[in-house]
C-alpha cells in the first residue's frame, strides 16, 4: 500500500485512517471533534482533505476514512483552506470566545468576527456526548434537530444517572463543561445550567468530601468487573495514604524493635 | 364526510398458491369472472382527490348505482382506485368500458351519472374535460393529451384497480414475474437481466440498480432488502401514488430483489404523513401472505420473504440512507459519518439493499418483458421511464410518467397544458428542495430530461418533483423558501450544513427584506460552495443548489434586490409597488371593488390610481385587471 501525504510517501498500515497516518508522520491536519480515544465522528469537517484513489479526486473527512489502497491525500491546498477558513468563521459566530478557534483562525486566516451571532459557548463537536456514552452513565446526548441541536440531558431535566466522573468537564475543548463541589454535591453545569446532582462521599476519617457516591447499578457492575478496582472506599485518598504511611512506619518500627520474623510470614 | 374507505377482503381462507403454475391458474379463473363490457366507475380514491373529497362521491356512487335497481344485465362495479395522476381535476372517475374520463364530481352528482350514462349510455358534457383553449370537450381518457403523451410502466396498474383487494391486481398481471423468476431463473440470471435494463436507482442519486444488486448479494451474512418509502420532498408525491395505488408492484419487486440476493426479510420504510400508504401495504402485505405469495415458502418453493412496514417520524433528512438504516434500527435519525457502503454495512451492520419505490415497482416489468425492452425506453445514460410530479404554475397538475430524455417543452406544454393566465414560463425547478432552478427562456426549454443532463446544468433529477414557475416567481424568495425549508430538516450534527444554512437563510431573508448588502451575493456562493463541499450526507452536499443555481442563472434579479431594491417579480413586499397605467385603464372598476384595503380609487370609465400607502400588496387587482392596466414597479 503506497500512500503519498502532500508529495511525501509515508508510512501506513492498511486500515488506519487518515489522521492517524499524518500523526505518525507529523503532517498537520486540524481537528475539532477527534480524540484518539474515541471513535471518530466526522462531526466538525474541519479534517476534510483532498484524496485521490485510482482516477477519482474527492473531499473527505481525515477522522474516518480508513485507508485501504493506494492513496494520495493532499491536506493543505487552497481549496481546503479556503474551505477551512469559512467553517472556523461560521463556528466563531455560536462560540467567539474560543481559543482553539482563535488559533485555527490565525492559521487559516479567518475572521472570527466575520458572522455576529448568539453566543452558544458551544462548537457542537459531540466530544462530550460520546465520552459520556462510554465513560459515563450517558446522561449527555445530541438533542433537537438542525439548528436547534444542543448538548442536553434527557428531557432537559437533571439526569438521575449521572456518575459525576467528569468526563466531559475534561474533554470539552471550549469549556462550557464544569463542575463545582458544594454543600456535599457535585453539580455538573453544562452552558451554564444545571445538568446533574450526585451526593459525595464523606471520609469517615477527616470528614471532608471526596468523590462522587455511585449508587447506580450497571456502573457498580462495571467497576466489579476483573481489573477494574471497586470503587467503596470510605475514605478519602489524602487519609488513606495518611494510614498507609502510618501503616508502614509502624510496621517498620515494629520489624526493628522486635525479633525478625521469617520471610513466609510477613506477607 | 366518509371517513373509513370500505373493508378489505379478507383472504385468510382461501388455499394457498402452491406453484408458479397455480398462480397464472387463478389469474385465469379471475380473469374469466370478469366481464370485460361490465360497467364499472373506477372513482380515483388517491390523496388528492380525498382532499377533495373523493370519498362521498364513493359512497354516493355506491348508494346511486343500489338505489337505481338497474335493469343491465351485469350490476355496475363501483371501485376506489389510487391515483389517476390527474389531481388537478379531482375528484375525478372513469367510466368502463367506454372509457370515459369525468372530472369535478360533486356528491350530487352521483345520481345523474349513474341515470345518464350507465343505464343510458349518455355522455355528459358537463362533466367532461376541456383542455385550456380549446372548444371541444374530451370524452375518453385517451383523448386527453395529458394521459395520451405519458407512458406508463411504473403506473400501469395505479388508477385501474383497487389497491385494497389482491385479486383485482393478481388479474392485471401482479406477481407474474415473480412466479416467472421462481419457476424458472437464478439469482445471478435475475441480476444480469436487470443489469441489461440499465436500471438506475430512482431516489435522485442514479446508482445502477443491477450493480448494486449484484454488490450486495457478493456479502457474506444476512442480507436485508429495504424499501424506501420516505419520500419528503416538497410537492413531490410519485412514491405516495405507487404506494397507494399498487402497493403490489413494490412488494413485487422487493420479492424479486430479495430473490436475487438470498435475503429473507424486508422493510418498507414509509414516511408517517402518508397513512393512506401505510394502510394500502400493509393491507397488500397480508393479502399477498395469506396467497403464499409473500411469507414462507413462496408458491411453494423454498423460497422466504418476510416484510413489513415502518413508519418514519417526520423527518425529511431520514430519507437519506444511512439515516434511514439507524432510525429503522431504533436509533436518531442521524446520516452516519461511514466510508463503507451499506450494501457492506447498512441495516444492523449486514449488507442491505436499499432502493427506492419506484425503482422496485421498475423491477417486476423488467424481469417480464426482459432488459432490452426497457432500453428501448430512455436515452443511453438514463433508461426506461420516470414520473414526474408536476406542480407549480401549469394548468395540468399531476402525476406524469414519461421515458427518460423526454424534452421539457413537452412536460410542460406537451402535458402540462402550459402556464395558465396567458403567463410566461420563468423557470423549472427540479430534484426537489436541494434541486436547481432551471431557467427557460434563455436555452433549456429543448433539454432532455435525464440524469446526465440535469446534472450537467447544475441542477438534478433527484425523486422526480418538478416545479414548473411563471413570470411572478421571484427567484430569491425561491431560494430562500428551500433553505428555510432545509433549515428545518437538517439534522444539525455537522458544521457546513447547520452553520451554513443558518447563514444563508438569515442573508437571504435579509435580501427578500430589501436590507440586502454589496457582497452578499458574494458571501452566498461563498458559503454555498462550502456547504456543498464539505458537508456529510447527500443533504448537505446539494443543500446550496437551489442558491447557487439561481445566482447562476438570475444573478441580475438578486442584484436588483440588493441595488435597486425592487422586487421585479413582485413577491418580496416591501421591494416593489403597483401602479395603474392610465393609457390602459378602461375604468371598469374591478379593482376598486376587489380591493380589500379600500386604495384603489377613481370615477368609472376613468383611470383608476392606487394609494399606495394603503395598499397592502395583496394581488388582488393585479390578478382581476382584465387589461394588463396594473404594472409591478
Amino acid at each position: 500500500m503506497k500512500i503519498v501525504m502532500d508529495g511525501k510517501e509515508v508510512a501506513a498500515e492498511r486500515g488506519q485512517t487518515i489522521v492517524e497516518v499524518a500523526r505518525r508522520n507529523g503532517v498537520y491536519i486540524p481537528t475539532l471533534c477527534h480524540v484518539p480515544a474515541l471513535e471518530p465522528a466526522a462531526m466538525c469537517r474541519v479534517c476534510t482533505v483532498e484524496l485521490a484513489e485510482g482516477r477519482r479526486s474527492r473531499l473527505v473527512t481525515a477522522c474516518n476514512y480508513p485507508l485501504r489502497g493506494d492513496a494520495e491525500i493532499h491536506t493543505d491546498t487552497p481549496l481546503l483552506r479556503q474551505n477551512r477558513k469559512v467553517l472556523i468563521e461560521l463556528l466563531a459566530s455560536r462560540c467567539p470566545g474560543s481559543e482553539t478557534l482563535k488559533e485555527l483562525a490565525e492559521r487559516y486566516g479567518a475572521n472570527l468576527n466575520r458572522f455576529p451571532g448568539e453566543d452558544k459557548q458551544c462548537i457542537m463537536c459531540g466530544l462530550c456526548a460520546r465520552v459520556c456514552e462510554r465513560v459515563g452513565g450517558n446522561v449527555l446526548a445530541l438533542c433537537g434537530r438542525g439548528v436547534e441541536i444542543r448538548v442536553d440531558t434527557s428531557f432537559g431535566r437533571l439526569s438521575p444517572t449521572c456518575i459525576a466522573c467528569t468526563s466531559c468537564v475534561q474533554i470539552c475543548p471550549v469549556n462550557a463543561i464544569r463542575f463545582e463541589d458544594v454543600d456535599g454535591e457535585r453539580r455538573v453545569i453544562v452552558r451554564g445550567k444545571e445538568a446533574a446532582r450526585v451526593p459525595l462521599r464523606r471520609c469517615a476519617s477527616c470528614g471532608t468530601h471526596f468523590g462522587p457516591v455511585i449508587d447506580l447499578g450497571p456502573v457498580l457492575e462495571r467497576a466489579g468487573e476483573r481489573g477494574v478496582p471497586a470503587f467503596n472506599a470510605s475514605i478519602c485518598p489524602a487519609c488513606s495514604r495518611r494510614n498507609l504511611a502510618r501503616r508502614l512506619a509502624e510496621r517498620h518500627f515494629e520489624q526493628h524493635a522486635v525479633e525478625p520474623r521469617d520471610a513466609g510470614e510477613e506477607s | 364526510m366518509a371517513t373509513a374507505i370500505s373493508t378489505v377482503p379478507d383472504l385468510a381462507w382461501t388455499k394457498k398458491i402452491s406453484s408458479p403454475h397455480e398462480l397464472a391458474e387463478y389469474r385465469q379463473a379471475l380473469t374469466a369472472s370478469m366481464d370485460p363490457d361490465a360497467p364499472c366507475i373506477r372513482v380515483c380514491c388517491g390523496t388528492g382527490c380525498k382532499a377533495v373529497g373523493s370519498l362521498d362521491v364513493l359512497e354516493a356512487m355506491r348508494t346511486a348505482v343500489a338505489a337505481a335497481g338497474i335493469d343491465v344485465k351485469v350490476m355496475p362495479e363501483v371501485k376506489r382506485t389510487g391515483c389517476h395522476g390527474f389531481c388537478s381535476r379531482g375528484p375525478l372517475l372513469t367510466v368502463q368500458p367506454q372509457g370515459l374520463f369525468y372530472q369535478r364530481i360533486k356528491p350530487e352528482d352521483a345520481a345523474e351519472i349513474v341515470q345518464k350514462t350507465i343505464v343510458g349510455g349518455e355522455v355528459l358534457p358537463r362533466f367532461l374535460y376541456k383542455p385550456p383553449g380549446a372548444k371541444e370537450a374530451l370524452a375518453k381518457v385517451g383523448d386527453i393529451p395529458f394521459f395520451a403523451k405519458q407512458t406508463k410502466v411504473v403506473l400501469k396498474r395505479v388508477g385501474r384497480i383497487d389497491p385494497f383487494d389482491i385479486r383485482d391486481a393478481i388479474a392485471d398481471g401482479a406477481y407474474e414475474g415473480l412466479a416467472k423468476v421462481l419457476a424458472g431463473m437464478t439469482p445471478h440470471q435475475v441480476i444480469e437481466e436487470i443489469k441489461s435494463s440499465r436500471l438506475r436507482g430512482r431516489g435522485g442519486a442514479g446508482f445502477p440498480t443491477g450493480i448494486k444488486w449484484e454488490s450486495c448479494a457478493a456479502q457474506p451474512g444476512r442480507h436485508y432488502v429495504i424499501c424506501n418509502g420516505d419520500e419528503g420532498d416538497p410537492g413531490a408525491f410519485m412514491d405516495a401514488s405507487v404506494m397507494e395505488g399498487d402497493p403490489h408492484a413494490v412488494l413485487e419487486g422487493m420479492a424479486i430483489a430479495a430473490y436475487a440476493m438470498g435475503s429473507d426479510r424486508g422493510f418498507l420504510y414509509v414516511r408517517m404523513e402518508y397513512p393512506l400508504a401505510v394502510q394500502t401495504l400493509a393491507a397488500a402485505i397480508r393479502q399477498a401472505e395469506d396467497l403464499g405469495l409473500l411469507g414462507r415458502n413462496i408458491m411453494g418453493t423454498d423460497f422466504s420473504f418476510r416484510t413489513s412496514v415502518s413508519t418514519g417520524a417526520g423527518a425529511f433528512v431520514c430519507g437519506e440512507s444511512s439515516a434511514l438504516m439507524s432510525s429503522l434500527e431504533g436509533k436518531v435519525g442521524r446520516p452516519r459519518a461511514k466510508y463503507i457502503r451499506s450494501t457492506e454495512k447498512g441495516f444492523r451492520d449486514s449488507p442491505s439493499n436499499l432502493n427506492n419505490v419506484e425503482t422496485y415497482a421498475n423491477v417486476p416489468e423488467i424481469i417480464l418483458r426482459g432488459g432490452q425492452w426497457y432500453t428501448s425506453y430512455g436515452t443511453e445514460r438514463s433508461a426506461g421511464t420516470k414520473v414526474f410530479s408536476l406542480t407549480g404554475n401549469v394548468h395540468n397538475v399531476g402525476l406524469v410518467e414519461v421515458p427518460m430524455g423526454t424534452s421539457l417543452r413537452e412536460i410542460v406544454f406537451g402535458i402540462g397544458g402550459g402556464i395558465p393566465n396567458k403567463k410566461e414560463l420563468k423557470a423549472v425547478q427540479t430534484g426537489g428542495p436541494s434541486g436547481g432552478c432551471i431557467p427557460i427562456p434563455k436555452k433549456f426549454l429543448d433539454i432532455n430530461v435525464g440524469f446526465g443532463k440535469l446534472a450537467e446544468i447544475g441542477s438534478m433529477m433527484g425523486s422526480g418533483g418538478m416545479i414548473v414557475m411563471d413570470e411572478n416567481t421571484c427567484m430569491v424568495e425561491v431560494s430562500r423558501y428551500f433553505i428555510n425549508f432545509l433549515v428545518e430538516e437538517s439534522c444539525g450534527q455537522c458544521t457546513p450544513c447547520r452553520e451554513g444554512l443558518t447563514r444563508m437563510r438569515e442573508t437571504l431573508s435579509r435580501i427578500t427584506e430589501g436590507e440586502g448588502r454589496e457582497g452578499d451575493i458574494e458571501m452566498l456562493e461563498e458559503i454555498g460552495q462550502f456547504t456543498n463541499s464539505f458537508s456529510l450526507c447527500g443533504l448537505g452536499t446539494s443543500a446550496a443548489n437551489p442558491v447557487l443555481s439561481t445566482i447562476k442563472y438570475f444573478r441580475e434579479e438578486y442584484e436588483a434586490h440588493i441595488r435597486d431594491k425592487k422586487c421585479p417579480a413582485g413577491v418580496c413586499k416591501p421591494l416593489y409597488y403597483y401602479e395603474i397605467d392610465p393609457e390602459k385603464c378602461t375604468g371598469c372598476g374591478v379593482c376598486r371593488k376587489r380591493c380589500p384595503a379600500a386604495a384603489i380609487e377613481g370615477e368609472k370609465k376613468k383611470p383608476h390610481t392606487i394609494h399606495q400607502e394603503l395598499c397592502i400588496k395583496c394581488m388582488e387587482c393585479y390578478k382581476n385587471c382584465k387589461f394588463d392596466s396594473i404594472k409591478i414597479l
